[in-house]
C-alpha cells in the first residue's frame, strides 16, 4: 500500500529511545535534529555530567515551613491577623474574601536545628535528611503558576498547567535515549495512601512518540504482572514467537504507516528482555543486610524506602529516569491531612529512604552521575487554614525542593521574606528547575523541541533559565 | 495631537475635579481601551469572563454581564463600570483585591462615558458575545454547500469544507474487511464471523453497509458496548473502595444500563431515570434501579471514620460527576471557592449539592423471595439493588466554608447556576426530578453537545472538543464548531436517540475513510484534528479480552448477570488491606466479556489495568491509550490469552485441516483478512521452528498490534 510514507523514516524517529543506547545527544544529531546546545547563536553547550535522574515527587505539596524554612519572625507573630498585603490580589486554592478576614499567621510547632557544615536549618521531622544536608542543594524559593494539585503537578511534570504535554522523563528519553536494553528508560514507582492525582498523565509522552512514556511498576510483591513466562511455554518457543510477532508487526507498519506499531514492536522487544532482567532487578535478597538496614527495607514489603532502593538498582542498570511518587503531603488540617500526626507519618515514610538513597549512591560512586530531585508541586502558606485542625493552604510563591548529586553544588539557595511568604532572593520557577535539570543532563532546554501542530514545543514552555548558582 | 495628550496628562496629574476632566478630549483607542485592557481583562477578558462580563471587546462590553449593562452612555454615575471602581466597600470595589484605580484613570473612563461612550469599530477584538460559546445554545447550522461525490451526508459537508479550506483531500473509503471489522468493534465490541465477512465482501447492494449497521444496532451486544463507556462515566465498580473495599452488588444497575442502550431509551429519559427515577410519577423498580448511577460512589467502612464526612464526600462526588458527565464542566473547585475561570459560584455549587443532599442511600429489595425464605444478611444483600430515595424532610443544606463540612455557612436551597438556563418553575422546593429535567431541557446549551462529542470521541479517537470533560473557558475550542452544533441539534431532533445519531455518524464518508497514514496529513495534521482520514485506535481493555475470546470461539455470549471471575495471577488481591478471594469462574462464566469481569476498586484485574481501564474511583470521560511493555507481557503470558491461543489453533486446524489454509484461518478469525505471502512465510517459519506448534502461531496472531487495534 502506498501512503507516501517511508515506514522506517517514521519508525527511526520513533525508535530514538531504542537506537540511542549510550549515544547521548549524538542520537539527535544523527537524525538531523539540532544537537541540543549547538544552536546557531553560539549558545554554550552544557557539559554533561548526569546520566540518570531519580525524581522523588512529594505529591500534595510538602509544608516547607514545617521542614526546611525556619522563620523566627513567623513564630513571634503567630496568631496575628494576616497583613492585608499578603492577600491582596493573590490566588489561592481554598480562599474567598468572606473568610479571608478571619485568617491568622501560623508558626510551626516543630523544632528546627542547624545541621552539617553549613549549619543548614532542618526540622526534627526529617532527622535522616538532616544528616545528609552536606550533600544537598536546598532551594527555598520554588515558584509555580497554579494553586491546585492537578494543574500544579502538570506544571512540574510537563511545564504546562493543562495535562497533555510530554512529561519530563519523556523529554529526557526523547533527547538522550535509553541506556538500558533490558529495562524501560523511564520507570514510575508509587507508594503512600494512593497514587498521584492525574495518574498516567503525569508520566505520559504527550505528542512525543509513545515509546518514551513512563512505565509504572505496581507496589507489592509483583511489581510487574505477567512477567514470568508460563511453564508450558518453552524458552525457545517464546523467543521465536516474539520474533514472529515483530516480523508480522513490521509488515503492518509498512502497510499502515502508523507509528504506534513501531512503539508496539519496541515494547515487545523490551518485554522479552525484561523477562530475563527484571526478576534480578526486583529481587532485593541480593542486597547486604547493611544496605537493607540503611534504607529500613524488608524484602517483599512495599514502601517508599523499598522504591528508593529499587531506584538505585535501576540507575545502576541504566534506567534513565526514575520517578517516585509518595502521597499524601496535602496538610490542610482536615481529616488525614493534619500538621501533627499525619505530617509526622508521611515524613517518617520518606525521610530514611531519601537519606539512604543519597548516601548509598555516594558510597557507590554513583552520585556524580545521578541527580536526585526532591520536590512537591508547590509549597504551603505561612497563614493558618482552619479546618478540623489548623493546617496550611497551597502556596505558589514559595516552596522548598532539594537536589543532590549530578555535580550540583551543595548549598542553601534562595531566601523568603521574614514570614516565609514571598521569595525575595533567588526565586526559582518550576521552569527554571526544569531548565536546570536538562542542563545537568547536557541538554539546552531551549533547543530540545518538538514540532507539533504548527509550533515548536519544549518542556519549559516559553520560560526557564538555568540556575547557574547551583552548578558545581 | 501631542498637545492634547499632554493636556490630558496634565489634567490627570493634577487630579482636578472630575467634572472638569470630562470636558477634556478623550480618545477611546488611545486613552480608554488601554485602561480596560490593563486593569480589567484578567477577569473580564478573552480567557475569563467573571460575572459573564467581558470588557476588551465592543459588543460584549455594551451587552454587560450577569447583573445587566455596565455602561450607560452619557451617564457615568449610572454606569456600574464607574460605580464599582469607586465603591467604598473594598469587597465590591474593582479591581478585586487590588488597589483602587488611580483617580486619573477613573476620570478618563467617566469622561468617555459622559461623551456618549463612543467605541469605534476596529478597536479591540471583534467578537459577537461575552458569553463563552459553550454556554450559548447550539445555533441552527446548514451544512456547507460542498459538491463532491465523496459526500454522503451533512457531516461530510462540514468536514470536507474544512479540509478544502486547508487544501487537503479526504481519504477514500477503507477496504470492506477493515470497514466491517471497524464498525463491528465500534458498535458491538465483537468481531464479525467469517460468514459475515464473506457475505459483506460479496454483497453488491449499495446499501449493504447500511444494512450491516442496522443489524449491529439491533444486536444485544450493542447495549454491552455502549454500556461500558457509560460505566466509565459512572465510576462503576463491584466493590466499595477505600481500604476495606468490600464487595457490593452493582450488577443490576449495570444490566439496567445495558438494557437501556439496547432498547434505545431516549437520552433525556435515560438521564431522568438515573438522576431521579424514584421521583417519577410512574416510578417502578426499574426506574428506581436506574438511580444506582449515583450509588457508584465509594463507601468507607473503615473503623473510626465519621460517617457524615464520607456521606458528604459521596454527595460532592454526585455533584461533580453530574456536572462533568452531563454538562462537560469541572465544578469540583467550586466546593471551596468561586470557580476561577467559569461563571459558577461556591453558593451555586451548594445549591446543586442540596438536590443530592435531600436523598438517602437505600437498598431496594428486588427479589422478595430472598426475605420470605429468611436468608442471611449476605443473601438479602445479593437480592437488593442500591438506589437513591428522597428524604421525607429535606436536610438543612449549607455552604461549606473552604469545602469543609464541619464549617457550615449560609443555608442554601436547591438551585442551578445562574449562568445557565433557568430551572422550570415548580411548586415548592425543587427536587432531583427538577434537576434531571433541567439537565435535558430544550434550552440546555451543554448536554446534547457534550454527549454527541463523547460519541464522536469513541468513533474517531478525539472529540470535536478534545477536552471532552471541560467545555468551559479553560477547555479547548471545537475543531469543527458548526458540525458539533449540527450534531447536537440532530441528536435532540431525533428524540435523543443514540441509535439514530450513531447511524448518521457511522454511515458518513468521514467515518468510513481509510485510517492509513498519509504523508501530507502527517506533516500538517499529525493529531488528525481535520479528519482527513480515520484513526487506528488500540482497543479498550475489555475489548482486548473480547477479541481474543471471539477469535478463539470461546466467547460466552450471555448478556447480564452477576460479575464473574476469569483467571488472574496469584497475589493480586493480597495487596488490599483485607485480602479478598478470587475463585475462578467455571463453565461458561470463565469466558464472559470483559464487561462482566468483577471490578475490585483497590486491586483491579491487572490485565484490565495494564490496558488503561479506569478503577472507578472517579468519573472517567476519556481513557488514555498507553502502549507499554507491560501490555506485551500481559498478552504473552495471561492465562486467559493462552487458553484462547490454544482454542484458536484448534479451531483453525479443525476448520482447514492444517497447512496454508489453516494459516489463512488464523488470520481470518483474528483480523478478518487474508495474510499476505510475507505474513504467511513468517508464520510458516514459526511453525517450522517450533516443530509444528499451532498454538505458538495462534498466540503470535493474537498478539499482533492489528489484533488489538480498530483500524
Amino acid at each position: 500500500m502506498n501512503h507516501g510514507l517511508d515506514p522506517w523514516a517514521v519508525s527511526r524517529r520513533w525508535f530514538l529511545g531504542r537506537c540511542g543506547f549510550g549515544l547521548g545527544a549524538a542520537a539527535l544529531a544523527g537524525l538531523g535534529a539540532p544537537l541540543p546546545g549547538a544552536g546557531a547563536t553560539g549558545t554554550r553547550a552544557p557539559r554533561r555530567r548526569v546520566r540518570n535522574v531519580i525524581f522523588l515527587f512529594m505529591a500534595g505539596g510538602p509544608s516547607q515551613l514545617e521542614l526546611f524554612d525556619w522563620k523566627p519572625e513567623l513564630q513571634r507573630r503567630h496568631g496575628e491577623p494576616v497583613p492585608a498585603s499578603l492577600l491582596a490580589g493573590k490566588r489561592f486554592a481554598f480562599m474567598d474574601s468572606y473568610f479571608a478576614r478571619k485568617l491568622s499567621l501560623l508558626g510551626t510547632t516543630r523544632r528546627f536545628a542547624r545541621h552539617g557544615e553549613r549549619g543548614t536549618w532542618v526540622s526534627e521531622l526529617l532527622p535522616c535528611t538532616a544528616r545528609v544536608v552536606d550533600h544537598l542543594a536546598i532551594v527555598r524559593t520554588l515558584q509555580t503558576d497554579v494553586p491546585n494539585h492537578g494543574p500544579a503537578k502538570a506544571m512540574l511534570n510537563t511545564g504546562f498547567f493543562r495535562y497533555g504535554r510530554p512529561s519530563m522523563g519523556a523529554w529526557v528519553l526523547y533527547g538522550l535515549g535509553s541506556e538500558s536494553r533490558d529495562l524501560p528508560g523511564f520507570v514510575v514507582l508509587a507508594s503512600g495512601v494512593r497514587g498521584p492525582r492525574g495518574g498516567a498523565l503525569n508520566w505520559n509522552s504527550g505528542f512525543l512518540p509513545t515509546v518514551h512514556q513512563g512505565v509504572p511498576f505496581r507496589p507489592g510483591a509483583e511489581p510487574i504482572p505477567y512477567l514470568r513466562r508460563p511453564a508450558e511455554i518453552a524458552a525457545d518457543t517464546e523467543a521465536e514467537t516474539v520474533a514472529g510477532i515483530a516480523a508480522l508487526n513490521r509488515e503492518r507498519l509498512a502497510a499502515t504507516g502508523d507509528p504506534e506499531i513501531a512503539t508496539r514492536i519496541a515494547q515487545y522487544e523490551m518485554a522479552f528482555r525484561m523477562q530475563a532482567r527484571a526478576p534480578e532487578l526486583l529481587d532485593l535478597q541480593g542486597e547486604s543486610r547493611a544496605v537493607l538496614d540503611l534504607y529500613g527495607v524488608e524484602p517483599g514489603q512495599p514502601s517508599f524506602a523499598a522504591n528508593c532502593l529499587l531506584a538505585r538498582r535501576m540507575v545502576e542498570r541504566g534506567v534513565r529516569f526514575v520517578q517516585l511518587y509518595h502521597t499524601n503531603w496535602d496538610s490542610h488540617g482536615g481529616p488525614r491531612e493534619n500538621l501533627t500526626t499525619d505530617l509526622e507519618r508521611v515524613c517518617h515514610d520518606v525521610d530514611r529512604g531519601c537519606a539512604a538513597l543519597v548516601l548509598d549512591l555516594h558510597a557507590r560512586g554513583l552520585l556524580d552521575e545521578t541527580l536526585v530531585v526532591w520536590s512537591g508541586e508547590f509549597g504551603r502558606t505561612p497563614i493558618g487554614e482552619p479546618r478540623e485542625t489548623v493546617g496550611r493552604n497551597h502556596h505558589v510563591e514559595a516552596g522548598t525542593f532539594w537536589l543532590a548529586g549530578g555535580g550540583v553544588r551543595p548549598m542553601d539557595l534562595g531566601r523568603t521574606d521574614e514570614l516565609g511568604y514571598a521569595s525575595v532572593e533567588d526565586p526559582v520557577h518550576v521552569h527554571d528547575l526544569q531548565a536546570t535539570i536538562l542542563h545537568l543532563l547536557g541538554i539546552d532546554h531551549e533547543q530540545l523541541t518538538f514540532r507539533h501542530q504548527g509550533r515548536e514545543f519544549r518542556l519549559t514552555d516559553v520560560g526557564g533559565r538555568v540556575v547557574g548558582k547551583l552548578l558545581g | 495631537m501631542a498637545q492634547a495628550r499632554l493636556a490630558l496628562a496634565l489634567c490627570l496629574a493634577l487630579a482636578a475635579p472630575a467634572r472638569a476632566q470630562e470636558r477634556a478630549a478623550v480618545d477611546f483607542a488611545r486613552d480608554v481601551h488601554p485602561i480596560l485592557v490593563r486593569r480589567c481583562v484578567t477577569c473580564h477578558g478573552p480567557d475569563t469572563q467573571r460575572a459573564m462580563l467581558r470588557l476588551d471587546a465592543r459588543v460584549p462590553a455594551f451587552a454587560g454581564g450577569r447583573s445587566g449593562k455596565v455602561i450607560v452612555p452619557g451617564d457615568p454615575d449610572a454606569s456600574p463600570l464607574v460605580q464599582r471602581l469607586v465603591d467604598p466597600d473594598p469587597r465590591r470595589r474593582m479591581p478585586r483585591k487590588e488597589a483602587p484605580l488611580p483617580a486619573g484613570e477613573v476620570a478618563v473612563l467617566r469622561a468617555w462615558i459622559a461623551a456618549g461612550a463612543p467605541w469605534p469599530a476596529g478597536v479591540g477584538p471583534d467578537v459577537a458575545s461575552a458569553v463563552h460559546w459553550a454556554f450559548r445554545a447550539p445555533a441552527p447550522q446548514s451544512p456547507p454547500d460542498v459538491r463532491d461525490p465523496w459526500v454522503r451526508n451533512p457531516i461530510d459537508a462540514f468536514v470536507l469544507a474544512r479540509l478544502r479550506a486547508e487544501g487537503l483531500p479526504a481519504s477514500p473509503e477503507a477496504d470492506r474487511r477493515t470497514l466491517l471489522r471497524r464498525v463491528h468493534l465500534d458498535l458491538t465490541g465483537l468481531l464479525p464471523s467469517p460468514e459475515e465477512v464473506e457475505t459483506f465482501v460479496a454483497d453488491p447492494d449499495p446499501d449493504a453497509y447500511e444494512r450491516v449497521v442496522d443489524r449491529l444496532l439491533a444486536s444485544p451486544h450493542y447495549g454491552e458496548r455502549m454500556a461500558r463507556a457509560w460505566l466509565d462515566l459512572a465510576r462503576y465498580a463491584d466493590s466499595d473502595g477505600y481500604s476495606i473495599d468490600a464487595p457490593r452488588v452493582m450488577w443490576r444497575w449495570r444490566d439496567w444500563v445495558v438494557r437501556a442502550f439496547q432498547e434505545d431509551l431516549p437520552f433525556d429519559r435515560f438521564t431522568i431515570e438515573q438522576i431521579a427515577g424514584d421521583l417519577l410519577p410512574d416510578a417502578g423498580d426499574r426506574t428506581r434501579i436506574a438511580t444506582g448511577f449515583h450509588r457508584n460512589t465509594m463507601t468507607n467502612e473503615e473503623g473510626g471514620v465519621d460517617p457524615e464526612e464520607f456521606r458528604v464526600e459521596a454527595v460532592k462526588d454526585r455533584v461533580n460527576t453530574t456536572a462533568t458527565v452531563w454538562l462537560g464542566i469541572t465544578l469540583a473547585c467550586a466546593q471551596c471557592h468561586d470557580h476561577k475561570y467559569d461563571p459558577f459560584s461556591q453558593r451555586e455549587y451548594y445549591q446543586l449539592f442540596a438536590f443530592f443532599d435531600d436523598a438517602d442511600e437505600h437498598d431496594l429489595l428486588v427479589d422478595a423471595a430472598a426475605v420470605r425464605d429468611r436468608k442471611n444478611r449476605q443473601q438479602v444483600a445479593a437480592a437488593s439493588a442500591p438506589v437513591l430515595r428522597q428524604r421525607a424532610q429535606p436536610r438543612d443544606t449549607r455552604i461549606q466554608e473552604a469545602g469543609d463540612f464541619t464549617r457550615p455557612g449560609a443555608p442554601v436551597q436547591p438551585g442551578v447556576p445562574a449562568a445557565l438556563h433557568p430551572l422550570a418553575p415548580g411548586a415548592g422546593r425543587a427536587t432531583r426530578l427538577d434537576l434531571a429535567r433541567w439537565l435535558v431541557a430544550a434550552d440546555n446549551p451543554l448536554t446534547a453537545r457534550v454527549q454527541v462529542n463523547r460519541l464522536w470521541l469513541r468513533l474517531f479517537g478525539t472529540g470535536l472538543v478534545a477536552t471532552d470533560e471541560d467545555f468551559g473557558s479553560q477547555g479547548e475550542a471545537a475543531s469543527h464548531p458548526e458540525l458539533l452544533d449540527w450534531l447536537a441539534r440532530a441528536f435532540v431532533a431525533d428524540g435523543w436517540s443514540h441509535k439514530r445519531i450513531l447511524r448518521r455518524i457511522v454511515t458518513s464518508a468521514t467515518y468510513r475513510q481509510a485510517s492509513v497514514a498519509r504523508a501530507d496529513l502527517s506533516a500538517r495534521d499529525p493529531a488528525n484534528r481535520l479528519l482527513g482520514r480515520q484513526t487506528r485506535l488500540r482497543l479498550d481493555a475489555e475489548l482486548v479480552r473480547d477479541v481474543a475470546l471471539c477469535a478463539s470461539g470461546l466467547l460466552s455470549r450471555g448478556v447480564g448477570g452477576p460479575s464473574v471471575f476469569p483467571p488472574q495471577p496469584e497475589g493480586v488481591l493480597a495487596q488490599g488491606q483485607v485480602e479478598r478471594k478470587w475463585v475462578v469462574s467455571r463453565g461458561q462464566d470463565r469466558y464472559r466479556r470483559g464487561l462482566y469481569t468483577f471490578r475490585w476498586r483497590m486491586t483491579p484485574h491487572p490485565a484490565l489495568a495494564v490496558f488503561d481501564a479506569p478503577a472507578g474511583v472517579e468519573t472517567c470521560t476519556r481513557r488514555t491509550r498507553s502502549n507499554t511493555p507491560l501490555q506485551a507481557l500481559t498478552l504473552l503470558h495471561d492465562e486467559a490469552l493462552l487458553e484462547c491461543a490454544r482454542a484458536l489453533a484448534a479451531r483453525a486446524v479443525r476448520d482447514a485441516g492444517g497447512g496454508d489454509a489453516a494459516i489463512a484461518r488464523l488470520f481470518l478469525f483474528a483480523v478478518q483478512r487474508e495474510p499476505t505471502p510475507r505474513e504467511r512465510a513468517v508464520l510458516w517459519r514459526l511453525l517450522v521452528q517450533t516443530g509444528g506448534d499451532w498454538t505458538a502461531a495462534a498466540r503470535a496472531v493474537l498478539n499482533l498490534d492489528e489484533a488489538i487495534t480498530r483500524e
